[in-house]
C-alpha cells in the first residue's frame, strides 16, 4: 500500500479522486431531495449491502494490485454456493461449509496454475483465461445441479448457523458485517505488514524488476488468486444464506462490479498501488450511489448504464493520472 | 531444441487445422443416426451462425491490428433495439437500420478514440463499453422482449431469394467478402496487420497508426450493429439478452481458426472457420444429444484451452522472463 | 552517372547530439562520396548508431548541418528520408515478421504500388536484380537472417536509394552468406550507391570498405582511405583516449577461487567457463551482443541454462532462480535500471529494502522500523540525495536511483557481486563515488564482476580482465600488463 499523504493542493485531490467526490455530491443532492436518505432505517438497509460484492472485491483487490484480472468469481460463486447448500443435509453445516470454502481455493489455485504454466503475465491474458474457466465453473455447477436451482429443505435439518451467516445478528451488528470486518482486518494486515503482501505490489509494480531481486513472483500469483477463491466463496456462502436458494448462475456479473469497486476506490488497474481500505470505500460508494438512485427513483437499468460509464471514466482518469506522473 | 514443442503448436493455429477438425466431425456424424445430415439443419446451421459471423467479420479487423473489441455484444443488442423501436414508431426501415449502423459506428469511435488516442487498454475500455450498453438495452426495453410491429422490418432478414436464401445469409456473405477484400487487397487492411504485426516498423514505415487502428473499431461497431439489426429482424423483436457471451465467444473461435491475439496474424476467412467449426461443433452435440451444461463446460475448457496454447506457444519461444 | 566520384552525396558539418547525462555526438563532421563503400568502426558508446540515427530521421541533431545530395536536410522523419534516397538498415530488422516478403518491401505503400500483384511483382523484379531467389510470397518470419537483409536492401532499392547505411549486417552471417552480401554490395557500388558499412569486424572493412571513418566518445578520430591505414593503427585510434573520468588507486585484496563457473551453453554463449578470486574484481569486456550480460544472467538464474555448472568457495550449488542466487551470496544490479532495476513507482525505501525483504521477514511479517534502519543506513552510507526515504524513486538523478541499487545489494553484503554497466548514464562525480565503493567491497573481502562498455573504466577498476567475443571467451588479460589495444583485439576477435 502506497498512501501518500501530501497537505499539497486540494485541487490535485479533487483531480485525483474525482469519482469519489462525483458520488458525495450525489448523496448530498440526495439527502435534499429525499430526506429519509439519512435515516438510521436507511444506513442499515446500506449495511445490509455488505455481502457477497464486498467479499469480492477485496479478493480482487490483490488481483488488481499485482497487475492481474479474475473474471472467474463470478463462475466460482455459482459453483461454491449449489454444492455448499447441497450438502448441508448429508454433511452438516459446519462441513459444508468447508467444503465450499476448499472448492474456492481450489479454483483459485487452478486459474494460477494456468497462468503461471502458460505464461500468461499480462493482464489481457489472465481475462480470457479466467473468463473460460468461469464458463467451466458455471458448467459444473449447471451440471451438479441439473440446472435446477437448490433448495434448503426447513423440516429437517438444523439450519440456524447457515442462514445466520447472511440475517443473523450480534446486537446491532450483522453477522455479515462482522465476518467482512474479519476479512478486512486480516487482508489489511497481510497488505500492510507481511512479507507476501509487500510481493504482492512489487510484482504488480514491475515483475522483472522483483523477480530479479528476489521476490517469489509465482508464489505471489498463486496466493492472489488462491484469496481470490476463497473470497468468491465466502461471498458465495453469503449470498446463498441470505435468499436460501442456491442458483448454478446466480454468480452471474458480480466479478464485473467488483472490479469496479476496485477502480473506483482508487486501486490502479495498472498495479502496484492500493489497498483494501480504499476497495471498501470504492464498494461503499457504488452502494450509496445504487441506494441514492433507487431514492431518486432511477431505474436499476440506467444504474447498470452508470456502473459500466463510471467503469470506463474510472480507468480512463486513472490513465490520464499515471501519464501526468510521468510514467 | 524448440522446435519440436513448436512446431505442433504453431500447426494448431495454421488455417488447416479448422477445415480438417469440421471434416473429422463431418465425419464421424456419418456414423450416428442423427437429423444432422438433413437439409434443415445443415441450412440451419448456416442460419444460425450468420450474425455470429457478420460480427467476427469487424472482430477479425480489430484484432489484425494489434486491438480487441469486447462491446461487440452490446453493441449488437442496442443496435437491433434501437431499430425495433424506431420502426415500431414509424420511422421508415431504410432510415432505421442507418441510425443503428450510424450508432454502431459511433460508439466504434468512442472505443478507438479512448484505445487509441488516450492509450488505454481495450480489453477493459470496451469490457466497460459492453456492461454500459447492457445497461442501456435494459433500460430500452425496461428488461423486457420488445415486438416488432411492422411486418416488413421481417423481410430485411427473412426474405428468402430464389426462396432459399434468407437475406440475412446474404447479408453475412457480403460481409465476409466485404472484409476479405478489406484485408486482402486494401491499403488500410494490409496496413492493419503491419501495425498488429509490429507497431513500430508500421510506424516507421509512415503509416498513420492512430486512425488507421481507430478506424478498425469503428468498423467492428458497424458489423456488430448490422448484425444487431439482422437479428432482430430475424426473430422480429428486441431482447436485451442477446449478445451476453458474444464476445469472449467470438474470440475464441476467431482464434481457434487462425486469428491471433498478438496481431497480425489471421484474417477474415480463417475466422469464418473458426466460428463455423464451433458452430459445427455445437450442433453435432446437440444431434449427439450431449447435456447442454457438459456442451458449455466443453466450451469453456475449450476456449481456456486453446488462449492457454496460445500464450504457452508465445512463452515457449522465449525462454527468459 | 552524371556526377563524379568527387562528389560527396552526404556531407555531415559539426553535428552534435547531446542526450541526458551524456554528449552522444561531439562536433562529428565528415563526407561520403558517391559510389562508395564508407566503412564506420567504434567501441560501444563511439556515437555511430546514434549518427545512424539522426541521418534516418529517428533522432534530431542539436546543432551542425547535414546535406545530401546537395540538399540541406533538417527535422526529417524516417519516411522522408526514405523517400530521399536515404535508407538504413539495422541490425534488429525492420521488418514486420507476420507479413509477406514483397509486402515488407513495400510496406505503407500498398496501394500506391496498384495492389497485391503489382506489389509482388516489383517486389520480384527488384529482389532479382540483387540475384535473390527468394519468394516474394513467402512469411518474413520463416527467413534467415541473410535473407531478411535481402528484403531490406529490395526495399531501399524500391526507393530509389542513393545511400544505404548497414549497421552491423553481418553478426548473423554465415561465411558463404557474407560472400552473397559482399557480391551485393560491390554490385549496388556499381549503380552507382554509395553505402555506409558499420562493423565491428575489422577483416570486413579491410577488405572491401573504399574509405574508413574511426569513431570514439562521440568524436571522429580520423578518415582515411583503406590503404593508407593500419589494423593496429585503427584499434589504438578507437582505444586511446584522454582520460576524464578519475579513478582510486587499484584494489588488491586477491585471494582464493570464490566461483567457479564451468559450461555455460546458450543459443549465444558457448562453453562459457571463468573464475572468480575472493577479494577481486574481474572484468567482462566484449562489445555488444558478445554475451556478456547472457553469462551473468545464467550464474545469476535469471535465465534458465541447464547443465550449467557453478561452485561457490569449492562446492558445487544448483541456481534456477534468482532467489536461489540471492541465497547463495550472488547478486546482480542489472544493465537497465529503469526496466530491470527500479519499481520507479515506489519509494526510495522500499527500493532498497527490496532485496532484504526475507531477511525481514520474521514469521511472515516484515519488520518496519528493521527496514527503515537499512534504508537510513544506506542512504548514509552511499550518500543518495533525496528529500527523504519516503520520496518517490522516480525523481531522483540516475546517479541516486543507481546508488540506492547498489545499496539493495550491499546491505545483503554479498560473496559475489556483479555490476553490469553500472555507471551507465551517471555524472562524473557520482561514478567516483561508485569507484570508491567498489574498492571498500573487496576490500571487505567481496568479490565483483564487473560488464562495462566504457575499457578505462574496466582496466583501471579491475585486477584482472577476461574478453568475450561472440559467446565464446578470448582471453584473459592483467590490465596492469596487457595494453588497451590487445585487450580490445580480443574482443574483436570473431
Amino acid at each position: 500500500m502506497d498512501k501518500k499523504i501530501t497537505t499539497q493542493s486540494i485541487i490535485a485531490f479533487a483531480r485525483n479522486n474525482l469519482i469519489i467526490l462525483g458520488i458525495f455530491v450525489l448523496a448530498i443532492i440526495t439527502t435534499f431531495v429525499e430526506p429519509n436518505f439519512l435515516t438510521v432505517e436507511n444506513l442499515q438497509n446500506i449495511m445490509r449491502q455488505f455481502g457477497p460484492l464486498i467479499m469480492l472485491s477485496l479478493g480482487m483487490t490483490f488481483i488488481i494490485m499485482g497487475g492481474f484480472i479474475d473474471l472467474s468469481v463470478g463462475g466460482i460463486i455459482s459453483l461454491v454456493a449449489v454444492v455448499t447448500v447441497s450438502l448441508i443435509d448429508s454433511i452438516g453445516q459446519v462441513a459444508a461449509l468447508i467444503v465450499g470454502i476448499v472448492i474456492g481455493l481450489i479454483c483459485g489455485l487452478l486459474n494460477s496454475f494456468l497462468i503461471i504454466k502458460g505464461g500468461a503475465f499480462k493482464q489481457s491474458e489472465a481475462l480470457f483465461l479466467t473468463y473460460g474457466m468461469s464458463v467451466v465453473f458455471t458448467a459444473v455447477a449447471l451440471i451438479y445441479t441439473g440446472a435446477a436451482p437448490v433448495f434448503l429443505t426447513y423440516s429437517k435439518t438444523d439450519y440456524s448457523i447457515f442462514t445466520a451467516i447472511g440475517e443473523g445478528f450480534v446486537g446491532p451488528v450483522s453477522v455479515s458485517f462482522i465476518i467482512f470486518f474479519v476479512c478486512l482486518l486480516i487482508l489489511y494486515i497481510i497488505e500492510s505488514k507481511t512479507h507476501i503482501g509487500r510481493s504482492i505490489c512489487l510484482t504488480g509494480g514491475n515483475m522483472t524488476a522483483a523477480r530479479l531481486a528476489g521476490i517469489p513472483t509465482e508464489k505471489t500469483i498463486v496466493f492472489i488468486y488462491a484469496v481470490s477463491g476463497i473470497m468468491a466463496a465466502i461471498g458465495a456462502v453469503v449470498l446463498a444464506s441470505r435468499v436460501t436458494i442456491a442458483s448454478p448462475i446466480m454468480g452471474k456479473g458480480y466479478e464485473t462490479q467488483a472490479i469496479l469497486a476496485v477502480v473506483v476506490g482508487g486501486t490502479a488497474l495498472l498495479g502496484g498501488k492500493g489497498s483494501v481500505l480504499r476497495t471498501v470505500i470504492g464498494t461503499l460508494l457504488i452502494i450509496m450511489m445504487s441506494n441514492c438512485l433507487n431514492l431518486l427513483g432511477v431505474t436499476t437499468y440506467i444504474q447498470y448504464m452508470l456502473r459500466g460509464a463510471i467503469l470506463i471514466l474510472a480507468i480512463w482518469l486513472d490513465n490520464r493520472k499515471q501519464y501526468s506522473e510521468g510514467n | 531444441m524448440n522446435t519440436k514443442i513448436t512446431e505442433p503448436i504453431k500447426n494448431i493455429f495454421s488455417a488447416q487445422k479448422a477445415p480438417i477438425a469440421m471434416l473429422l466431425i463431418f465425419i464421424t456424424m456419418l456414423f450416428f443416426k442423427t437429423p444432422f445430415y438433413t437439409s434443415y439443419n445443415l441450412i440451419d446451421l448456416v442460419n444460425s451462425n450468420s450474425t455470429l459471423l457478420i460480427v467476427a467479420m469487424g472482430f477479425t479487423v480489430v484484432l489484425v491490428a494489434g486491438g480487441v473489441d469486447l462491446s461487440v455484444g452490446g453493441v449488437m443488442t442496442v443496435s437491433g433495439i434501437i431499430a425495433i423501436k424506431l420502426i415500431n414508431s414509424g420511422v421508415s426501415i431504410p432510415v432505421a437500420v442507418l441510425v443503428s449502423i450510424l450508432f454502431g459506428a459511433a460508439i466504434g469511435a468512442i472505443n478507438g478514440y479512448l484505445t487509441v488516442y488516450q492509450n488505454t487498454e481495450p480489453f477493459i475500455i470496451t469490457l466497460g463499453m459492453g456492461v454500459l450498453l447492457t445497461g442501456v438495452a435494459q433500460e430500452l426495453t425496461t428488461a423486457r422482449p420488445i415486438s416488432g410491429e411492422n411486418p416488413a422490418f421481417q423481410n430485411l432478414a427473412n426474405y428468402k431469394l430464389f426462396g432459399v436464401v434468407p437475406a440475412l445469409v446474404l447479408v453475412m456473405i457480403v460481409t465476409v467478402i466485404v472484409v476479405v477484400w478489406l484485408l486482402r487487397s486494401t491499403s488500410f487492411g494490409r496496413n492493419c496487420y503491419a501495425i498488429g504485426g509490429d507497431y513500430e516498423v508500421a510506424k516507421y514505415s509512415g503509416i498513420n497508426v492512430l486512425s488507421t487502428k481507430t478506424l478498425t473499431f469503428v468498423i467492428s461497431g458497424m458489423t456488430a450493429a448490422i448484425a444487431g439489426v439482422m437479428l432482430s429482424s430475424w426473430v422480429n423483436s428486441g431482447n436485451s439478452t442477446y449478445g451476453d457471451q458474444t464476445a469472449l465467444y467470438i474470440a475464441s473461435a476467431v482464434v481457434v481458426g487462425g486469428t491471433s491475439f498478438a496481431g497480425g496474424i489471421g484474417g477474415a476467412f480463417k475466422s469464418l472457420l473458426g466460428v463455423m467449426f464451433i458452430g459445427v461443433l455445437s450442433n453435432a452435440f446437440n444431434m449427439l444429444q450431449i447435456d447442454s451444461y457438459i456442451q458449455q463446460m466443453l466450451l469453456g475448457l475449450f476456449i481456456v484451452g486453446i488462449i492457454w496454447l496460445d500464450c504457452y506457444a508465445r512463452k515457449v519461444k522465449t525462454e527468459t522472463v | 552517372m552524371d556526377k563524379s566520384h568527387s562528389d560527396p552525396i552526404l556531407e555531415i558539418k559539426e553535428v552534435s547530439k547531446a542526450f541526458p547525462g551524456v554528449k552522444a555526438l561531439d562536433r562529428v563532421s565528415l563526407e561520403v562520396f558517391r559510389g562508395t563503400i564508407h566503412g564506420i568502426v567504434g567501441e560501444n558508446g563511439a556515437g555511430k548508431s546514434t549518427l545512424m540515427k539522426i541521418l534516418s530521421g529517428v533522432y534530431q541533431k542539436d546543432s551542425g548541418e547535414i546535406f545530401f545530395d546537395g540538399n540541406k536536410i533538417e527535422d526529417i522523419t524516417p519516411v522522408q528520408s526514405m523517400k530521399m534516397g536515404l535508407s538504413i538498415i539495422y541490425q534488429e530488422l525492420n521488418l514486420v515478421n507476420t507479413m509477406t516478403v514483397g509486402e515488407n518491401v513495400f510496406l505503407g505503400r500498398f496501394s500506391e504500388m496498384g495492389g497485391r500483384k503489382e506489389v509482388h511483382a516489383k517486389a520480384r523484379v527488384l529482389l532479382d536484380s540483387i540475384g535473390c531467389k527468394i519468394d516474394t510470397e513467402k512469411e518474413v518470419s520463416e527467413l534467415s537472417v541473410s535473407d531478411k537483409q535481402m528484403i531490406e536492401i529490395a526495399k531501399a532499392l524500391s526507393f530509389d536509394s542513393k545511400l544505404i547505411i548497414m549497421d552491423e549486417p553481418s553478426s548473423s552471417l554465415t561465411a558463404d552468406e557474407m560472400l552473397e552480401l559482399i557480391k551485393i554490395i560491390y554490385d549496388l557500388k556499381n549503380k552507382g550507391i554509395s553505402i555506409i558499412y558499420i562493423s565491428h569486424k575489422l577483416d570486413e572493412i579491410f577488405d572491401f570498405c573504399d574509405v574508413v571513418t574511426v569513431m570514439r566518445d562521440g568524436h571522429v578520430i580520423a578518415t582515411r582511405n583503406i590503404d593508407v591505414i593500419s589494423r593496429n593503427e585503427m584499434i589504438s585510434m578507437m582505444v586511446g583516449r584522454t582520460i576524464e573520468n578519475e579513478y582510486p588507486p587499484r584494489p588488491n585484496y586477491v585471494g582464493e577461487t570464490v566461483l567457479e563457473v564451468e559450461n555455460i551453453n546458450t543459443k549465444l554463449l558457448k562453453n562459457v567457463h571463468f573464475n572468480l578470486k575472493k577479494g577481486e574484481i574481474l572484468g567482462l569486456v566484449g562489445l555488444v551482443g558478445s554475451g556478456r550480460t547472457e553469462t551473468v544472467r545464467a550464474i545469476f538464474g535469471a535465465d534458465k541454462v541447464k547443465n550449467k555448472s557453478i561452485q561457490i568457495d569449492g562446492k558445487l550449488v544448483s541456481i534456477n532462480n534468482p532467489i536461489d542466487a540471492i541465497k547463495h551470496g550472488i547478486a546482480l544490479v542489472p544493465e537497465d535500471r529503469k526496466i530491470q532495476g527500479l519499481l520507479l513507482q515506489f519509494s526510495v525505501d522500499k527500493n532498497i529494502s527490496l532485496a532484504s525483504l526475507g531477511e525481514l521477514t520474521h514469521y511472515g511479517f516484515i519488520n518496519e522500523k528493521e527496514e527503515r534502519d537499512i534504508s537510513e543506513r544506506q542512504i548514509k552510507a552511499l550518500n543518495v540525495k533525496t528529500p527523504s526515504g519516503k520520496t518517490r524513486i522516480q525523481l531522483l538523478s540516475g546517479g541516486n536511483q543507481q546508488k540506492a541499487i547498489l545499496g539493495r545489494w550491499l546491505e545483503l553484503k554479498p560473496k559475489i557481486l556483479v555490476l553490469d554497466e553500472p555507471t551507465k548514464g551517471i555524472d562524473v562525480g557520482a561514478k567516483y563515488e561508485i569507484y570508491l565503493l567498489m574498492k571498500k567491497i573487496v576490500e571487505d573481502g567481496g568479490s565483483i564482476i564487473l560488464i562495462s562498455s566504457e575499457l578505462p573504466e574496466v582496466l583501471n577498476m579491475s585486477n584482472r580482465v577476461i574478453t568475450i567475443c561472440n559467446g565464446r571467451i578470448t582471453g584473459e588479460f592483467d590490465p596492469l600488463l596487457a595494453s588497451a589495444d590487445e585487450i580490445m583485439a580480443k574482443a574483436f576477435e570473431f
